[in-house]
């Protein structure tokens, strides 16, 4: 029997009969230095949300890079994403949305989904990103679930709020986890489906946030929304997510990678005119540079397994992506600095990327879950 | 009044906004003294616009061990020691009395309490509680040498180019950094932690501690190795019933030559240790404070506590990560405790020394001073020959002293043998190696 991923691969291929990393990442670094450039301000400042880009990026075959029908590259996904967020951090999170919520539908192995959905997102033609952040912390200890299923007929009614979830809008979709209450006799456990945003969903605007404007986030209200038992991707949830949560992870590195590198940029540009006194500075580009191929060559290498399932494996992971942060802060620091009031113009990349590497750190996991979790997995168990 | 004084505050989930029933939210309409349940469904969080539903009562949620000291986000710089063993402590202490002002940092994933690990083997037939076991409190011992101690924190990973140390509490810089991390508890996969006690630091120590003052216990101890038959015989002593589990047919069999392994066998059996060997555990299973064994081809075995003592490993994953040469322990200098990595020493436990784990007390302090000395730009080495390291079975039924490191697959040759006494040395050639004696 044909694996559902072979048969798209028999298919005309969506993204292009596997491009090489070469052509690929040569398509993306013009969409990043030719479109994406031009409107950073407009995303930034008016809030733009960059589908258009996104589209292009589909087109490229940056969108699935990741996944099975893509050849399973995620380094190259990373190494996509850090490109575009060099440029704009905003739509490198809309890529990350875009990529894990890929991996949602192809994990679930349901025809609507892998067949019906799969092709068109990874080529760019449809959008959707992730509604995860509370279950993650929820599975870690951190939160309680925020979404409720109870079983019906076909399906379930799906009821609760989420504060923030991006990359979604009218006639997207995005990844989300409800509590089954179990009140139908099965086992409580937690579910995973496709949240179609359809007229049921109510579309909450969010306050105005300090940075990453342009990635059309929103508050979820559900009511009894109704998810078929075809849009379901996980049932029970948690195995699923446990196989996928080291890619989770490892993709959002690719955000930190491209704010650092956009952050040294920063400083050398204002080296030859600012130099003889820049060098008074803490963490001159030199040392940023050495810090940031260091965590660049790690990351590539846990790329390369992604499906490793050890303890050690995840941590790993899990420090790589604590150390992404850090040095994105500090990176994204020693930029406004190097770059003085030049830096603090608001149209200036080195204060949009500080309100950027803020946002590396703080969402989830943030700097603090990382370090929770990381201490949580290394707790020794004993008799109690 | 009873109500007012019953006030009840409620916490959005989302931005942390705290509804207090008592002040309410008159902005939005509602009046101080306005009850939760009574807030509308449609109202929404001023801050972050939520609704009611995302607000849960509010709890305070302090940290259960936040410790003492902090990592300095900025350029703190000086000596790193990450374990806080008798490893750690001794560099700590042979550091400072080659320099009394270098910033020394101690990380350390316990409390930091000074304690000498091989009391833990014969502790209970002392009577010895974990309060006197300790000898010193963490923060006292950082106090006396100015040691910035940060506890409950796991290193996570390591950059010895950047000379970096990444933490579950955050960065550390660092001019020298000594790994003291120690070994853990090899638990084979059919031992689960959660069934199974393993006696390798007070912290855990305790614990079991705290089950078997309770009164007498069915205990099994699975593997009969040093620690292993330690502990069999201290808990028998302190009055519990003991059975003593291994592969192999007699108990330090992969240490000793059968005559002498076969001795400690007959002295624990007469200290009312009960030795099973030749038996492969498949698992085990806990049903509430009851624990059963299965063995291969054997009937279960019921018992109230269940402790594995079948060896210790060195978590490879932060020298891995660095790049730092690993084989069965960190490598190191024998003469300066250096690694692979520059700048980077290692002691105790966690050390290979040819590629065999360095596990004994007697060399730490050694290594320890050799330490400081490279850290202080002198030049002292570690005058220690391991090949004539000192062990001894901290057991009353027998005395066994070995003194060289016995070779696994080396020929032993007897040379005493009577009711009191047996003496055996072995032989690599024609060269002896290490001699062996038991009374």
């Amino acid at each position: 029997m044909l694996t559902t991923a072979k048969r798209l691969n028999d298919q005309a291929n969506p993204i292009r009969d596997l491009r090489t990393r070469s052509e690929i990442m040569e398509e993306v670094q013009s969409i990043a230095s030719g479109p994406l450039r031009k409107i950073v301000r407009k995303i930034d400042q008016e809030g733009h949300y960059p589908l258009e880009i996104i589209a292009d990026l589909g087109r490229a075959g940056a969108l699935g890079a990741h996944l099975s029908v893509g050849g399973r590259r995620l380094g190259l996904a990373i190494e996509a994403m850090q490109a575009v967020s060099r440029v704009c951090g905003s739509t490198g999170f809309l890529m990350w949305a875009h990529d894990v919520c890929g991996i949602y539908l192809e994990r679930s192995g349901k025809p609507a989904l892998v067949e019906g959905l799969l092709p068109d997102h990874v080529s760019g033609r449809s959008f959707g990103g992730t509604a995860l952040s509370n279950p993650m912390k929820a599975f870690s200890g951190i939160e309680k679930m925020a979404l409720r299923a109870d079983r019906v007929e076909g399906g379930y009614h799906v009821s609760g709020s989420l504060p923030w979830v991006s990359h979604i809008g009218r006639g997207q979709y995005c990844g989300a986890i409800a509590t089954a209450s179990g009140t139908d006799g099965s086992e409580p456990r937690e579910i995973m489906f496709l949240l179609r945003l359809d007229d049921t969903v109510d579309l909450r605007t969010c306050p105005h946030f300090s940075g990453m404007e342009g990635t059309s986030t929103w508050g979820i209200g559900l009511e009894k929304y109704f998810v078929a038992d075809d849009h379901v991707i996980a049932d029970p949830a948690k195995p699923l997510i446990g196989r996928i949560r080291n890619e989770f992870i490892l993709l959002q590195a690719g955000m930190a990678l491209g704010v650092i590198e956009g952050s040294i940029d920063s400083i050398r540009d204002v080296e030859p005119s600012l130099g003889h006194v820049n060098q008074y500075l803490h963490n001159r580009p030199h040392e940023l540079q050495a810090e940031f191929e260091d965590l660049r060559s790690r990351i590539l290498t846990l790329a390369e397994t992604p499906s490793e399932s050890d303890l050690d494996y995840t941590l790993g992971v899990l420090d790589a992506r604590a150390q992404s942060a850090e040095l994105a802060l500090k990176a994204s620091q020693s930029a406004l600095l190097h770059q003085g009031a030049r830096g603090y113009l608001m149209s200036s990349a080195p204060q949009r990327r500080i309100r950027e590497a803020h946002f590396v750190a703080i969402v989830t996991p943030a700097i603090k879950h990382l370090r929770w979790e990381m201490a949580r997995l290394s707790r020794e168990v004993y008799p109690s | 009044m009873t109500d007012q004084l019953s006030w009840r505050q409620y916490i959005c989930r989302v931005c942390g906004l705290v509804y207090d029933e008592k002040l309410g939210d008159p902005d939005s309409g509602l009046a101080p003294g306005t009850r939760f349940e009574d807030i509308p469904d449609d109202w929404y969080c001023p801050v972050c616009h939520v609704t009611k539903a995302d607000f849960e009562p509010y709890e305070l949620k302090v940290a259960s061990s936040e410790p003492m000291a902090r990592i300095a986000s900025v350029g703190a710089t000086g000596v790193v020691i990450v374990g806080s063993g008798v490893a750690g402590w001794s560099v700590a202490q042979a550091v400072r009395r080659t320099d009394v002002s270098i910033p020394i940092t101690m990380v350390t994933g316990c409390n930091g309490d000074v304690y000498h690990k091989p009391e833990l083997s014969v502790a209970l037939s002392r009577d010895l509680s974990p309060e006197r076991i300790r000898k010193e409190e963490g923060p006292a011992a950082a106090a006396r040498l100015g040691v910035n101690l940060v506890c409950e924190t796991q290193a996570m990973g390591l950059s010895t180019q950047q000379k970096q140390l990444r933490t579950t509490r955050g960065t550390l810089n660092y001019s020298h950094l000594v790994l003291a991390f120690g070994a853990k508890p090899a638990l084979p996969k059919v031992l689960s932690g959660e069934h199974c006690w393993r006696v390798n630091d007070l912290q855990a120590w305790s614990g079991l501690y705290e089950q078997l003052r309770e009164g007498p216990k069915r205990i099994a101890i699975v593997g009969a190795g040093m620690v292993g038959c330690e502990i069999a015989e201290d808990a028998a002593r302190a009055g519990h019933d003991v059975i003593l589990l291994d592969r192999t047919p007699y108990p330090l069999a992969d240490l000793l030559p059968p005559p002498a392994a076969m001795r400690v066998g007959r002295a624990l059996q007469g200290a009312g240790v009960l030795f099973l060997g030749g038996v492969q555990v498949q698992g085990i299973a806990g049903e509430g404070s009851q624990k059963r064994i299965q063995l291969a081809g054997r009937r279960p075995l019921d018992v109230d506590i269940v402790i594995s003592a079948t060896g210790l490993t060195t978590p490879p994953r932060l020298l891995k990560g660095a790049g730092i040469a690993f084989d069965n322990g960190i490598v190191v200098s024998p003469r300066t405790l250096e690694t692979s990595a520059k700048d980077v020493y290692a002691l105790g436990d966690c050390i290979s020394l040819g590629g065999r784990p360095c596990r004994f007390i007697e060399p730490i302090g050694h290594h320890a001073r050799a330490i400081a000395s490279r850290i202080a730009g002198g030049s002292s080495e570690a005058d220690y020959d391991i090949a004539n390291v000192a062990i001894r079975l901290k057991t009353k039924s027998i005395a066994l002293s070995l003194r060289g490191m016995p070779h696994p697959k080396g020929e032993w040759k007897l040379i005493r043998e009577n009711d009191a006494e047996l003496a055996m040395v072995q032989l690599m050639g024609s060269v002896v190696t290490s001699h062996l004696n038991a009374a």
